[in-house]
């Protein structure tokens, strides 16, 4: 057992991470206060490849592996969660369905443009009645000769005020529960697509959370995303996925906070010493410490298990917890080391607290992990 | 045309360093690596004359060191070069200058570069001796510590930087080496669908055994960190003569006030 990155992916890492330093990293607390991550930004890191990194080069993604993906999010999440959110939700919620259950046809029309950043994708699940019971949506679809028709409205979509490609689920039949659900390929631009609001949040600010209103938008039959009543199935196999990239993401958010306070300690002095000297201060680096090791070999061992073909649902949901419970409480703690003055905007583990949060409750809650886990334990 | 670059792999100037146990190089259990900075101004040199000249030129990346040494040639041929050799050399620490540049030189002879492209200096080592001495031995005009670099025909016209912030410009024929200095151009990151193309590229692996047997010319004797000196010197009284003092000390012991 060998838990060193090859070489390919020493040098992935140390190649995001230069990026990352340079161009994300001094603008992070702009991303925050203006709520919105620079086009710029975002056209460069479609440059970099990060937004189609583990889909395959024929459909002009970067050709590498999840643990690749993994890698990049986590690096890019160090400096900035919305920009980590934003390729984790493109990637994994949009380019990932698309590829693993479209035809042939439609990875040619849909992932090129995805891969390559020149749209930029969401996946339009969430309902303000249907959040962790997924199998209660009530946005409907109908069929109309060659296509169909869809009414309803969707909540809380990362990405979506990009106005790119969606994934998304609606229902023939409410009373069908889950077996009532399908999936499609939406273009954002049709007409009946309304933006109610980007949502003002606690944290990841820079990153879209849009609500839609769906006014009969018609999308082609050609552009149904599997089979009928398949939609269910869809969206917990793409979520399993996406647990990954959160995971990963918290595992960022993390990582930045404990760098931060790791340094802060050694320079900051009270009682003539600096504060890293003190017990009280190396318990809790010890215990942030640990807890980031700990998600990250579970969040790469998710990876690595995706990438070998083999069933992940248990590790990415005890990736997924893991992180963002490491997340939380490492970013609470790198407050409490920086004293008075973590509680300031300007220290940027403020920032990182509040990032933080949200990992315990997007891609399942924290809670519905732990019924994935404790399913698989007595099924 | 070909191009040959070479690079080396250093340790991260943020690293903590501290002599090994023969005190002849750093302990590099406590080091993290990467390109030598100078090295990535000279692979991206490399790789706008090969745009310049419509994709024809062939990139050969060089390295000399131990099995982490092809992270630094990976991230080279991300960034465009086309093929790389690995020296593969564990003890390339208790190698001088003269037997490092001899190596370089008996695998270049061979292969007619038109144009070599090395770091002015590596971070690590910073003895700047290795490009030149590859130059004199292959008998290639050479420039040092370029700030600028241009290519039209067969000549290139290199800049630079001279005392007291003066420019200089020299006009060199190929086949030529030249060695690269801050400010010479923007490294470019290597993307990720270049991280994936780079895997598909060929390193060979040479021994140091096949290229040359010099001996060296200098050896190093020891390493050692500094004695600790100590507290300096700390200003205490009112702050008037506290800047008084600094004045002073400033104008006799410093130049920043001449």
């Amino acid at each position: 057992m060998d838990f060193e990155l090859s070489q390919d992916h020493k040098v992935l890492r140390d190649s995001v991470r230069e990026f990352v330093e340079k161009e994300i990293k001094p603008i992070a607390m702009q991303i925050d206060e203006e709520h919105m991550i620079p086009d710029a930004l975002v056209n460069k890191m479609a440059e970099m490849g990060f937004l189609g990194s583990y889909l395959p080069e024929e459909y002009d993604g970067a050709g590498l592996d999840m643990l690749s993906y993994a890698i990049v999010v986590e690096e890019v999440s160090k400096a900035c969660g919305s920009s980590g959110v934003l390729i984790s939700a493109h990637t994994s919620l949009a380019c990932g369905p698309i590829y693993t259950f479209g035809t042939e046809a439609q990875k040619k029309k849909w992932l090129p443009a995805l891969n390559t950043g020149k749209v930029i994708g969401c996946f339009l699940l969430t309902e303000p009645d249907a959040g962790s019971d997924a199998g209660a949506i009530s946005t409907t679809y109908r069929r109309e000769g060659d296509e169909f028709v869809i009414n309803g409205s969707k909540i809380f979509i990362t990405n979506g005020g990009y106005r790119g490609t969606g994934v998304l689920f609606a229902t023939s039949d409410k009373s069908l529960k889950h077996r009532g659900v399908s999936a499609f390929i939406i273009d954002l631009n049709s007409p009946g697509v309304e933006i109610l609001k980007n949502e003002k949040k606690l944290g990841i600010r820079g990153s879209y959370t849009t609500a839609f209103a769906l006014d009969s938008v018609r999308i082609p039959a050609e552009n149904l995303l599997g089979q009928e009543g398949q939609g269910f199935k869809i969206a917990m196999d793409t979520l399993n996925g996406g647990r990954i990239g959160i995971a990963s993401q918290a595992l960022g958010i993390a990582e930045g906070a404990f760098e931060r306070a790791l340094a802060y300690s050694k320079e900051r002095k009270q009682f003539d010493h600096p504060i890293c000297e003190l017990q009280a201060i190396q318990f809790k680096l010890a215990d942030m410490y640990t807890r980031i090791e700990t998600s990250k070999l579970m969040t790469y061992k998710a990876a690595c298990l995706k990438d070998a073909k083999k069933n992940y649902t248990a590790e990415s949901a005890m990736c997924k917890m893991l992180a963002s419970e490491a997340a939380t409480y490492v970013t609470k703690e790198a407050i409490q080391i920086h004293g008075g003055y973590g509680f300031i905007c300007d220290y940027e583990v403020e920032r990182m607290f509040r990032d933080a949060k949200i990992t315990e409750i997007y891609e399942g809650t924290n809670e519905v992990q732990r019924v994935v886990i404790s399913k698989m334990l007595l099924s | 045309m070909k191009i040959l670059v070479c690079i080396k792999q250093v340790p991260d100037m943020e690293s903590r360093f501290r002599p090994n146990g023969e005190k002849t190089w750093y302990d590099e259990s406590d080091l993290a690596f990467r390109m030598n900075e100078y090295d990535e101004y000279a692979v991206e040199q490399a790789v706008q004359l090969k745009e310049q000249l419509g994709g024809e030129p062939e990139i050969t990346v060089l390295s000399i060191g131990p099995e982490r040494t092809v992270e630094a040639i990976k991230k080279a041929l991300a960034m465009g070069g086309d093929r790389a050799v690995h020296i593969r050399d564990d003890r390339y620490y208790q190698k001088d200058p003269w037997q490092i540049a001899s190596m370089i030189a008996s695998y270049a002879k061979g292969e007619a570069f038109d144009l070599i492209f090395t770091g002015m200096q590596s971070q690590d080592r910073g003895s700047a001796q290795v490009g030149v001495i590859v130059a004199e031995l292959l008998g290639l005009s050479c420039a040092t510590t370029l700030v600028g670099f241009s290519y039209d025909g067969g000549t290139i016209t290199v800049k630079r930087e001279l005392e007291g912030g003066i420019k200089g410009v020299a006009k060199l024929k190929l086949p030529a080496l030249v060695t690269c200095q801050l400010g010479l151009n923007t490294p470019r990151y290597p993307t990720l669908p270049n991280i994936m193309k780079a895997k598909k590229k060929e390193i060979a692996s040479l021994t140091p055994a096949e290229l040359s047997g010099e001996a060296e010319l200098t050896a190093t004797a020891a390493i050692y960190p500094p004695a600790k000196k100590g507290g300096g010197l700390v200003l205490e009284g009112d702050i008037g003569v506290q800047v008084d003092r600094l004045m002073g000390i400033l104008k006799e012991k410093t130049a920043v006030l001449r």
